[in-house]
Parts: C-alpha cells; structure tokens; sequence
C-alpha cells in the first residue's frame, strides 16, 4: 500500500500512516468517514482527525466475502476487510452515510462485527430542494451534538467557521491544481492528484492546504510535457493511484477528472458570511455531483462537458466497479452526450484492485488512445 | 430493433402487446375447465407459457380463480392501452409504490413497470430475454434488476406503449429499481416525480416523509391539471381498506396447518398489491382467494399427502416458472407462508379529511415491503426484525433466501440475516442466488434441487428430533 508524491514531503501512504498514528499518539481522535456528502468541518471543528475510509489498492477480501456477497462492490469489500482485520482499529468512531447499497451494506456489518463506540448515521437526501435542505441542516445539527456529548467536545460557531474557512482554501488550492493539469503541457499528472487527494483525505484542512501550496509552487516551476493524449477520468470512489499510473504509462495524462476520489470531493463551497450549519448544508446538498442524486443528472452532464471542454480533452474514460448500478447506468448517459459533443468515450468496468484485470485494461486503454489519435 | 423470427411480433407492437395479445387465450375457457382443456391448452402453447399455463391451472384448487384473476387482470390492461386516447396519462411506476393513490387521480393511469415486465417473462416467447439483452446492449449493467429493466427496456426498444411520466420512491432504499426509472425518463425525456423515503425511522423521518408525499401530490397535481379530490381519495382508500381486511383473513388462513391457502395465490396478492390496490377487481379477486382458502380449510383439502415443510421465502420470489416453483412445491408438500413483499402493515385510517387520508397512505407507503425494510436504518435489523414475526406468526420451520443478484442491499447483510435468524428463532435458512425473472442465472433445476436437499437434510430432520424429544 505505497504511493509517491514526488517532490513533495509525503512518500509514503498507508491506511495508518504516521500522520495518523502521530496524531493519535498526541492524544488525538480520528472520525472515519466515507461519502464527500459528510461535512469535515464538522468532525474537525470538534477536535477530530477526519479520515475517509480507503482501500489504498487492498486486493485480499476474504473476511469481507463472509459477510457480503460477491455481487457486492469489491471496494466496499476490501475496505471492510480492513476494517476486519483489525487496520482500522484506530478509529474512534464512524459516520455512516446513505451513499449507495453497496456502502449501506459495508457500514452494518462494520458494525454489527466491530462494535465502534461512536458509530453516526448521516442521513443525506437524494436531491435538492427547500424541504430537503432543511431536513439535511437538521441531519448536521444532530451529529454536531452526538460528536459533541460523545467525544465531550463541543462544536462552537467559531471553531466551525475556522474549518469551513480551511477546508475552503483547500478547495481553492485544488482549483490551482486542476489548472496545473490542464495546460496544454500538464504539469501534474492524474496519479499524482489522486495521491495528493488521497493524503489530504487523513489530514486536517490546514495542513492539506499547505500541503497543495507546497507542491503547487513546486511543479508551477517544473518544465511541463505535452501527452500523448489528454484524457478525462469519470467514475466513484477509486482510490488505486497504481492503476492509474499504468493507464498513464501508456503515455495519456489524466488532465481531468470527475471522481468521488478526486475533483468532485472539492466541489462544496460552503460559505463564511451566515449561520456555519446553514453555509454547511446547502454548501454540500447542491454540490454532491454522484449518481446517487435523483433530478440532476443534468447538472453532472453540465460540469463533466464544462470540465472536458475548459481542459481540452481528446477522449474520456468512464470507470466503475463491477455492480456498481448507480455509475453503470450514468455512463450510458455520459457516453451518450460525450459522443455527441465530439468527445470519445471509452466505459470500463472492472473490480477492485484486481491484478488479474490489469492487462486487460491496458489494453482496451491503448487501444482506445489509438482511436482517438494518440498512438505512436 | 430487429425482430427475430419466432418473436411473432407484429408491426406497432412491444412486449407488452404482444403479452395482452397472448394472455386474450384467458377468454376462450369455459367455465368449470377440466384437466383435459388444461392439458390442451398445456401442449398447444410454446414451452415457457406451457409452465405458466400449468402452474396456474394444474391444480383444480387454482384453476377458477387464476382465470378470473386473469381476465381481470387482462382488462386492466386493455385499459392501460385505452388510456392516453381516452385524455388519461400513463404513468410507470415501480411495485414498491401503493398503486391506490394513483386511482383516487381521474387523470392517471398507473402501470406497474414490474408488472409489465412479470407479464412479458411468464407469457411471451423467449421470456424477456432479447429485452434484457437490448439493455445490456445499451451499455446499461448487467446486475441491473431484470423486475424492472425488461419493462423498461421493452418501452425503450421499439414501438408500442410509451408512458407520459415515470414515477418512483426507491433513492436510498433500492439504487437499481431508482436509478432505472431514472435513466429511463432521461433517455425518453419525459418528466419523472420522485418520492424519497429518508432513512430514517424516527417520528421526524415519518413527518419528513409526508411533507415529500404531499409535494409529490401536489407535483402531480400541477402536472396533470387535476385536483386530488377528497371524495374520490375516500372511495378508493374505502375499497383499499376493504381489501385490507382480506389481506388480514389471508394471513390468518396461512397459519392452519397444512396450510389451505395454494402457493399460487402468493404471485396473485403480489400483483393485486402492486397493480390493482384500490380497484374493485382486487376485493372481488381477494375475496375469491379467502373463500376458496376458507374452504380448503373446511374440508382439510391439502395437495400433498402430508405437508413436509412450511417455508417462509425471506426475500422475494422467483417468478419466471411458476410450475416448477410454486406447483412443484406445493406437489412436494412444501407450503410457501410468504414472502417480503407480502408483510405489509396497515395502520388505522380516518376517511375525515383529505389530510387523515394521505396522512395514513403515508404510514402505508413508508412500511410498505422493501421500503420499510431496505430503506430502514438499518437494513439488516428491520429486514430481521420482520421475517422474524412473520415467520413466527405463521409457524415456519425455515426459510429460504431467493436472492436477486441485483439487490445489492440484501445480499450485502445477508450472513448478519442468517445468522440472526437461527439465533432468534432457530431456524435455517437455506441461501440461492438466481434472479427473478431471468432464468439464465440460476436455472429452476437447480432451485429445485438445492430446495429438496435442504428440506429433507435440514427440515425434516430437524423436525423429527423434535418430535423425538
């Protein structure tokens, strides 16, 4: 479970890394968490490490196959292993979100098999409106108060304002990254961001954002390389930075993309001026661009063409997992209005962290840069 | 799409077409059919209907019923037919939405998209497949849920019936039956009204979904120019509430041993359930069912020699053979008690007002089957939770778990479920995998023989050392 982020202060990532451990060492407390629907500022504005859970490319899920089924997403799968074997031990606490069957499904057995002693469940509704904004700033109210009676740590308006106004720079950092990946010579490359998302994803927003400083500033000085192709990745949670560097050893850089693991994990904007939970809750209703949401599948087209057109995308890769019905049946969609608009689509479906899917995919990749022109 | 031969489909027609067309043989009975017509009729048809025609007629105990049932049923979609020349919009929805609220519309015509699809599977050649594998073709997953995505593919793939809105209220309880119903009104470009179910069990999750009911209400209201009257709400949850208490004799009948009610009329309160709740057809159908059960019971008539087993189904059934599933059973002495979609909770009703009304359609449709279970809290503890007192209201020695590939949410929590189950209750439950309309994923052969192992090594067994105690 390793990955680089060259140049920069972070080499090495695994599930309990030494940010965590050092964290907790210090007496700290960790929150995990799954969906990009739950707010951090919240877990954070109550002295918690926020942590989303990831499978860093764990292949093995044989204690996870006793409890869910192999028709069940392998990465909830491989992210319950962990949590079965004992690597997530280090968790204080779990927010369970209703982001897709598969999650709903991974999150009770977690439960039901661990026993944690702060277990939430964030109920996020599955669409936009005055009525269910309203039900949704309740739903933050309710697990502002269990963080606070449970971990003794009351949230205050103040503290809350502080991580809102951290995790928005952080926002703002990453805006500064995806524009570093769609010059005409990128100068960070799709692996390299999903590394960068995947650290953040453990840390609290300020040393995220300084972490994206950092780097920033150092690739703005390095030479940029054009690509064989510029490709667009869409898809859920994929956490395997590995496999996305294969893809881009065949000479493609991801210069965009619209994963939950990825760009759209920075899409909240919630604001400063008002009440914090309220600036939370709309910040995030409106900004959760997955399929799960029902009445918007314009709203993703728009930003997935927006996006593919403002970084001159030769071609875009749609990628699931295997049984995942919510992004398999958004891709058709997505492939649909992509090709119509000019821009190749090629839909992927895979498991996890499958070795065995590897070479497969390597190949329809290659064969897919050279239809859209980028052979050698 | 290209029709192939032995589709026999016609010019201008679909799936759903050509299963009224096929299903117009209901009328050509007469009255009393003997078991020769049966066996005619039997052998005059293509194999897969010769499995519908059999598992609905075989046995005497069914045949009368299931032919009015039919006829009915048949008319009912005749009229869907008729609908959008009559002024009326057609609307799809899916079996987990109360069909009764779309009655008390003048202006609506509900068309249960699981329905559809159940028709097309169990009366036409081929069984759906080339539908299913038209959507797979689109690009669409192939663990999609065959219940709705036949329907659904057939209005996507060529003529016929087309609907004038889809309806659903699954997001968060079920992803593949929303996020199909979804997809097809995006691909179709017709308006689509949703009702969410938040999951949440507390009396604000319950207020929080009758405030989305009545917006529903209203949303269909503003789109169809048509008020929801008061009076015709009240005539149809009147007739709702009549089958209500057949439903409750029904379930009454099922603990008797053995068991009077025939396995078959499982399939049959399904689709009254999901097609016809609210219509008069149903009561009348309903109250056939109770009566002949009644009977059975009088005169202790039981198909088998002995009943060897009596199962309670803890997911849903398998519905692409209804012979070999419920017929074979029945023949074996096995007596389906239920499944989940037949546990519905019915909570007081007060006809005052329009608001008491949709007050109590709203209890209805938040503990509707599936709903209530798989957009609970917790998935796992409510499905439980339920089978449970169904079970052991009903007196079942096991259960067997027909899971559906696609319901990730139940085959996700299903060891938690099994486990719990022995523990509670003591009972096994045996685990499938197959689908519920598409036989290629696990063939009724093999049902069959995992179900009579299970029953003689497990059930029977289990049964005689407490007898032996």
């Amino acid at each position: 479970m390793m990955m680089a982020v060259s140049g920069t202060a972070l080499e090495i990532c695994e599930v309990y890394d030494p940010y965590v451990r050092e964290w907790k060492e210090g007496g700290g407390r960790v929150v995990g968490y799954s969906c990009v629907a739950t707010p951090v500022e919240l877990i954070e504005a109550a002295g918690l490490l926020p942590y989303r859970i990831k499978a860093l490319g764990n292949p093995r899920t044989d204690l996870a196959d006793g409890e869910m089924s192999l028709f069940n997403c392998s990465f909830c799968r491989s992210c319950l292993q962990l949590a079965l074997d004992g690597t997530y031990d280090f968790l204080d606490g779990l927010i369970e979100t209703n982001g897709c069957d598969h999650l709903r499904a991974m999150f009770e057995n977690w439960q039901h098999n661990k026993n944690l002693p702060f277990f939430h469940y964030l109920k996020v509704p599955h669409f936009f409106r005055d009525d269910s904004l309203e039900y949704f700033r309740r739903e933050l109210e309710l697990l502002r108060k269990h963080l606070a009676s449970h971990f003794d740590a009351p949230v205050e308006d103040d503290a809350l304002k502080r991580a809102i106004e951290d995790w928005n720079l952080v926002r703002e950092r990453w805006r500064e990254l995806c524009s570093l990946r769609e010059l005409p010579e990128p100068r960070v490359t799709g692996s390299e961001a999903l590394a960068l998302e995947l650290a953040g994803s453990r840390m609290r927003g300020q040393d995220f954002a300084e972490l994206l400083s950092s780097f920033i500033e150092e690739r703005k000085k390095a030479p940029g390389k054009k690509p064989r192709a510029r490709l667009m990745l869409c898809g859920p949670a994929t956490d395997e930075v590995a496999w996305m560097e294969e893809m881009e050893s065949l000479g493609a850089v991801v210069v965009a993309d619209a994963l939950c693991f990825g760009s759209r994990a920075f899409l909240h904007r919630p604001g400063t001026g008002g009440d914090p939970l309220e600036e939370l809750a709309e910040g995030y209703l409106t900004s959760i661009f997955c399929p799960r949401m029902y009445k918007e599948y314009d709203k993703r087209r728009s930003y997935i063409m927006e996006t593919a057109k403002r970084a001159g995308v030769d071609g875009a890769v749609y990628l699931y997992n295997k049984f995942c019905d919510l992004h398999g049946t958004d891709s058709v969609l997505v492939r649909r209005d992509l090709e119509n608009s000019g821009i190749p689509v090629l839909v992927l479906e895979k498991e996890y962290s499958a070795a065995a899917d590897l070479g497969r995919i390597k190949t329809r990749v290659q064969a897919f840069l050279e239809r859209i022109g980028g052979g050698v | 799409m290209t029709l192939e031969k032995g589709y026999v489909m016609r010019p201008g027609e679909n799936g759903f077409e050509r299963a009224v067309g096929i299903l117009e043989m209901v009328y050509k009975f007469a009255e009393n059919v003997s078991d020769e017509a049966v066996e005619g009729a039997a052998n005059f048809v293509f194999p897969e209907l010769k499995n519908t025609v059999l598992g609905l007629l075989e046995l005497p105990a069914n045949r009368d019923l299931e032919i009015f049932f039919f006829q009915r049923l048949l008319e009912l979609f005749w009229e869907a037919q008729r609908a959008q020349s009559e002024g009326k919009k057609l609307i799809f929805i899916p079996f987990t939405f109360p069909p009764e609220l779309f009655w008390a519309f003048d202006s609506l015509f509900p068309l249960c998209t699981e329905i559809v699809s159940g028709a097309i599977v169990n009366i036409c050649y081929g069984q759906g497949e080339r539908f299913w594998d038209y959507a797979v073709s689109l690009g669409l997953p192939d663990s999609l849920c065959s219940g709705n995505t036949i329907g659904i593919a057939s209005l996507l793939a060529g003529p016929g019936l087309k609907p004038d809105a889809i309806v659903y209220n699954t997001p968060g309880s079920c992803n593949p039956n929303a996020k199909i119903h979804a997809f097809a009104a995006d691909y179709l470009g017709v308006p689509q009204f949703i009702l969410e179910k938040p999951v949440d069990e507390s009396p604000r999750g319950r207020e929080q979904y009758y405030k989305y009911l009545l917006r529903f209400v209203r949303e269909l209201e503003e789109w169809t120019g048509e008020e929801l009257r008061e009076e015709r709400l009240r005539e149809v949850m009147q007739r709702a509430y009549r089958a209500v208490d057949l439903y409750n004799e029904y379930w009454e009948l099922k603990k008797a041993r053995p068991c009077p009610v025939p396995n078959i009329f499982s399939m049959t309160l399904l689709v009254l359930r999901s097609q016809m709740w609210g219509r008069e057809e149903c009561v009348e159908v309903l109250q056939r069912m109770v009566d002949i059960s009644k009977e059975r019971l009088r005169k202790g008539e039981y198909t088998a020699p002995e009943e060897v087993a009596r199962i309670y189904i803890s997911y849903i059934y398998w519905l692409f053979d209804f012979y070999n599933y419920f017929t074979w059973m029945e023949k074996k002495g096995i007596s389906i008690l239920g499944d989940i979609l037949a546990i519905h909770y019915f909570p007081p009703i007060d006809y005052s007002s329009k608001e008491s009304m949709l007050r109590a359609y709203a209890d209805i449709a938040f503990d509707y089957p599936m709903t209530r279970q798989m957009g609970g809290e917790s998935i796992s503890l409510r499905w439980v939770d339920d089978i449970c007192y169904a079970a052991q209201d009903l007196g079942a020695d096991a259960c067997v778990f027909g899971g559906v590939h696609a319901c990730k949410h139940t085959l996700g929590t299903i060891s938690f479920f099994r486990r719990e189950l022995m523990k509670r209750l003591g009972i096994p439950t045996l685990v499938l995998i197959g689908d519920v309309f598409d036989k290629r994923q696990t063939p009724m052969e093999i049902f069959q023989r995992e179900v009579e192992t299970f029953v003689d090594q497990v059930v029977s067994r289990k049964k005689a050392g407490r007898r032996r105690k």
